[in-house]
């Protein structure tokens, strides 16, 4: 009796388990396909392109609109400025700002649910435009794009200095809200004060990088370790155009995983350029276990002559800049003697979740944005160039930008398209370029995992 | 017939008395511990980018991809770094220490038991910005010291380099340690004294009471200890290699399963993938339990 | 004679060992006070262990305090903390009791199933985790993190429970049988105070852990009213990120730090008393 009892207990307790987990698995899996009929109808409503695409003024917009946007260094005044106009506008819409640092990562799980905010701005550590794209989060606004107008009546497409990448050929699944410019920097009262000319191509930074280190006063070159997406963007990619003829259909072949890009000819000769530099010893030894800011610190204090960054490192060092620090930047560094700068630019964009539950008031929001007031007040809050056509001369644009929108104006210059790849190739390539320039792999052993991660990912995409 | 009765209600209140005790924890550990996770062993045999509606079963294949990964083995050795890098300076410096504490009637101890714990109250975020000063190549603690003794200026990158997993180990060590302490201590205490006693009319010197007596009789506090660190690192040390060195280091350097499995989840958007990485945690953690439960359940015979 | 040498010799070199390790201890946070009051310039040309130089900078402070509202985040987590540690040491000091003490079938499967919890990265549920949380609308609440962190102590708790429930002697039930006591009795007047060394031992633990937790409540609360300190940090810590601030981010962690230096102090009595005297009683 008694282990009849034991035996029908615990087999109790082993259905009752059994029945929690069961229930417990059909009550999401009938969630789950409740809620995709809900979004489908909703989805496809969204795709259709007739409605809004004239000029948002007058259209009586109400409900929850969600906006996500990173901030990072070029600040949140910008945003919290063109939000406070748009609510003005609309007053009847509840606007949610969903904004931070961390604002990447905290939203992932909500991305992957399929309940993501409306807008989103898609920036900072932790984001990638085609990976959103290729995992099918974000709204298609191919024909949208074509006709739509901005708050002034002007077509969108004409505001733009970059027109939208297309992640996927034709397509168009988000605009270009920030264009700003990898390169390598330097002091420029240091230079001056040391009789240093700033290096005109490679050979010149060679000379300059051994008077330098003669000198023993700091290394040559610091770059962050931690993110080396940084000399990707400052020193491998310029270099890989200026080492292709500055023909830059080549980012175009990386952009599209073609076999074979990473082991042709130009790439090894840009990666020939960074063995250069590390056989010569120019790389600060600290550099591998630096952040951005570290080793923007370090250079602000002149332990290190060159840094490959980004155009906001001068609005985001304000507070570190000693007196006197003069920003001098270069598109490129790695070109031949008497060839031209090859300028790698550095574009942010914005973008409508394909599962918006308001994607009018996104779309709205989306034009709001792209006039020609919003570009100067960008720069002028960001310190910082923006996407957005607009005449900055009379503006209080920070001199960084001013002189880094000479080198993109001047016929020596060649710009070339941003490499933009899987996330997953992305780590590889800092993982490896890292490698590199400690010493611990060679260039062939670069390419080598190069090209095999990208088959790898070239093998799923096509599946 | 009336025995049996009595006897029967005992045991329907035995029972209802463990059920009582039993099911609200485990009802609530069911719904938001268990199912949670096996869904995500589940998702580890599909191919799912997260973001994506689309569900394609795809056998084992996550697991197949896991054999071709050349940073698998990387990861799997720097956890294992960890682990018995972090057993041997846990348990010799607990040990120590709390032989120390309770044997020695050293003057101070309560303040040492006191200061010992404190790294344990921080969170592990806090201990990682610190450390990761102290190992800052130019301004840092431990470079400043070196240059200021040699008189020259020394800047080796600590957490940039190949074997920069070693240098995970002091910072997991100096956070955790206290916790070790305190357990063996209560363990050495639980001992009855008159044993100590006993052995000092014997004449036993300090060694061999902490060999006979010591050590024998709070084996179960150090194989607690152990078990609890080969667990909390294999499933945890990944919020100190993300704090500390981002995204693994140099290469991968001090990349570790968990960590790993991150960056494939959240970073690739291969949640799948990263399932699949947490099914193998749990093989290896299971593995690696069972076997030092069995390992130090053989020595334990042999010391008593 | 001979014995007493060697004996003030290991003496000699665990006093020397405990006073390196108290040093080494300490002096993280003396450091991190240091340089809570040095600004950037002082901070990147100075050695580490250099003084800062007068006037301090006690703006670090008051910046930090009032950018970041931290007296909301403290109630936020110290909540969370004390809710949930609670019901983590009732749930896991009566399953872990029933494990140690009663015969029944299943009991080891239970056991090792609370046991394998610990194994698996908690974020491999995450997402799982994410929808059924946002399902029961237990997102963005204090009550979704104090059930998960309840649920994520007891496993740990349970652990280490049942090891000194085991250790208890048999005659302890048998006396309370004969004494007429029932099993709720037994359990509530007799076992639990006998367990309390552990049962403190590992509450603290939990409290630590829950205090702080990081990953779980980043993911399941995002309105930055909710936020726990942990996460404070964390997001404060990625804005410094941008904005380089070493003086404000040393005495961010000061802050940070202080309020739970502040709670061991005042209980490190309790707790390592606590466990000192219940383990001699056992």
């Amino acid at each position: 009796m008694s282990r009849l009892f034991r035996k029908t207990m615990t087999w109790g307790s082993v259905l009752l388990m059994l029945t929690l987990v069961l229930s417990a698995c059909g009550g999401s899996k009938e969630k789950g396909s409740e809620s995709s009929p809900a979004a489908s109808p909703k989805a496809s409503e969204s795709a259709k392109p007739s409605e809004s695409a004239s000029a948002p003024e007058g259209v009586k917009l109400t409900g929850d609109f969600e906006i996500q946007y990173f901030v990072g260094g070029y600040g949140d005044a910008w945003w919290k400025e063109v939000i406070g106009e748009f609510q003005q506008l609309h007053p009847d819409l509840k606007i949610k700002e969903s904004a931070g640092p961390k604002i990447n990562d905290q939203m992932k799980p909500r991305w992957i649910q399929g309940s993501p905010p409306d807008f989103v701005y898609i920036d900072g550590a932790g984001s990638n435009t085609r990976q959103m794209v290729t995992d099918d989060q974000l709204l298609d606004l191919t024909d949208w794009f074509k006709t739509a107008q901005n708050s002034d009546g002007k077509l969108l497409s004409d505001m733009l200095i970059a027109q939208p990448e297309e992640y996927q050929a034709g397509k168009v699944h988000a605009v270009p809200l920030v264009f700003g410019s990898w390169g390598t920097f330097y002091d420029k009262a240091l230079f001056k004060d040391k009789g240093w000319e700033a290096p005109k191509d490679f050979e010149s930074f060679l000379a300059l990088g051994d008077k330098i280190k003669a000198d023993g006063q700091m290394s040559v070159y610091i770059h962050t370790g931690v993110y080396p997406y940084y000399i990707n963007g400052g020193l491998l990619d310029p270099a890989i155009v200026a080492m292709n003829g500055y023909d830059t259909s080549i980012v175009k072949k990386i952009n599209s995983l073609e076999a074979g890009v990473w082991s042709s000819e130009p790439v090894k000769k840009a990666l020939d350029k960074i063995v250069q530099m590390r056989d010569k010893g120019f790389f600060d030894k600290g550099s591998p276990a630096l952040n951005h800011t570290d080793s923007q610190s370090q250079w602000l204090q002149h332990k290190a002559a060159f840094i490959p960054n980004g155009l906001w490192v001068e609005s985001e060092m304000a507070n570190d800049t000693p007196a006197g620090f003069d920003f001098g930047f270069l598109p490129s560094i790695t070109q031949d003697n008497g060839g031209k700068y090859v300028a790698n630019p550095y574009v942010a964009t914005v973008a409508i979740a394909k599962k918006a539950k308001n994607p009018d008031a996104a779309k709205a929001f989306l034009q709001f944005l792209y006039t020609e007031a919003h570009g100067k007040s960008w720069a002028e809050l960001s310190k910082a160039p923006s996407n957005i056509k607009a005449d900055l001369e009379a503006t209080n644009a920070p001199a960084l930008t001013k002189e880094a929108s000479r080198f993109y104006n001047s016929d020596s210059t060649v710009v070339s398209p941003e490499v933009v790849i899987p996330e997953e190739l992305v780590t590889e390539r800092n993982n490896a370029t890292l490698a590199l320039t400690k010493g611990d792999i060679t260039t062939e052993e670069w390419i080598d995992r190069m090209e095999k991660a990208t088959e790898k990912i070239r093998s799923k995409e096509n599946k | 017939m009336n025995n049996a009765k009595r006897a029967g209600s005992a045991r329907m209140k035995r029972n209802v008395f463990i059920l009582s005790f039993i099911l609200p924890t485990l009802l609530l550990y069911l719904v938001f511990g268990i199912y949670p996770l096996f869904k995500g062993i589940y998702l580890s045999l599909f191919d799912w980018s997260g973001g994506s509606e689309t569900y394609n079963f795809i056998g084992l294949d996550n697991f197949k991809e896991m054999m071709n990964d050349d940073v698998i083995p990387k990861t799997i050795r720097n956890d294992y770094i960890l682990v018995f890098g972090k057993i041997i300076g846990f348990m010799l410096i607990s040990v120590f220490f709390a032989v120390a504490l309770t044997r020695f009637n050293i003057k101070g101890s309560g303040f040492y038991r006191t200061i010992f714990f404190i790294p344990n109250v921080l969170s592990v975020v806090v201990v990682g910005v610190l450390w990761r000063y102290v190992y800052n190549p130019n301004v840092g603690f431990l470079n400043s010291a070196i240059s200021a003794i040699t008189g020259k200026t020394y800047d080796f990158a600590w957490l940039g380099d190949k074997w920069s997993i070693f240098a995970l180990l002091p910072p997991s060590i100096w956070a955790g340690v206290g916790f070790t302490i305190i357990l063996m201590i209560a363990g050495i205490l639980a001992i009855p004294s008159s044993l100590y006693e006993a052995a000092e009319i014997d004449g036993a010197s300090q060694w061999r009471q902490f060999r006979l007596i010591t050590l024998p009789l709070s084996w179960e506090q150090i194989k607690t200890s152990v078990l609890w660190i080969v667990m909390t690192t294999l499933s945890g040390s990944f919020v100190i290699v993300t704090i500390m060195t981002f995204e693994g280091g140099v290469d991968n350097a001090t990349q570790v399963m968990g960590s790993y499995l991150y960056m494939n989840a959240y970073k690739f958007g291969k949640f799948s993938y990263g399932s699949a990485i947490g099914v193998l945690i749990l093989i290896l953690s299971f593995i690696t339990t069972v076997a030092l439960q069995k390992l130090m359940n053989r020595e334990n015979i042999e010391l008593t | 004679m001979k014995r007493r040498t060697k004996f003030s010799g290991s003496r000699w070199l665990m006093q020397s060992s405990l006073f390196l390790w108290a040093l080494g201890v300490l002096y993280p946070v003396v450091w991190t006070v240091l340089s809570a009051l040095k600004d950037n310039p002082q901070f990147l040309l100075g050695r580490p262990w250099n003084l800062p130089d007068l006037p301090l900078i006690w703006s670090n402070f008051s910046y930090v305090w009032e950018k970041y509202s931290f007296g909301h985040y403290f109630v936020n987590s110290l909540v969370i903390t004390i809710v949930s540690t609670l019901l983590g040491a009732l749930l896991s000091a009566t399953t872990a009791y029933v494990i140690a003490r009663y015969a029944f079938r299943g009991s080891g499967l239970l056991y090792y199933s609370y046991l394998s919890y610990m194994m698996i990265p908690a974020f491999l549920g995450m997402i799982p985790l994410f929808f059924l949380m946002d399902d029961l609308y237990l997102t963005n609440r204090a009550l979704g993190l104090i059930i998960i962190y309840t649920v994520t102590a007891v496993p740990f708790a349970v652990f280490v429970l049942v090891g000194f429930f085991k250790q208890l002697p048999k005659e302890l039930e048998e006396s309370a049988a004969i004494d007429g006591a029932s099993h709720y009795g037994t359990f509530f007047r007799i076992m639990l105070p006998l367990v309390k060394p552990g049962l403190v031992s590992v509450s603290i633990i939990t409290v630590l852990n829950i205090w702080n937790e990081y990953i779980f409540a980043l993911v399941l609360v995002n309105d930055p009213t909710k936020y726990t300190i942990p996460v404070a940090i964390a997001v404060m810590q990625s804005e410094m990120q941008y904005r380089t601030e070493w003086g404000p981010l040393f005495a961010a962690l000061l802050v940070s730090m202080g309020p739970v230096l502040l709670f061991y102090m005042i209980f490190q009595r309790k707790i390592t008393g606590g466990i000192t005297a219940g383990a001699v009683k056992g």
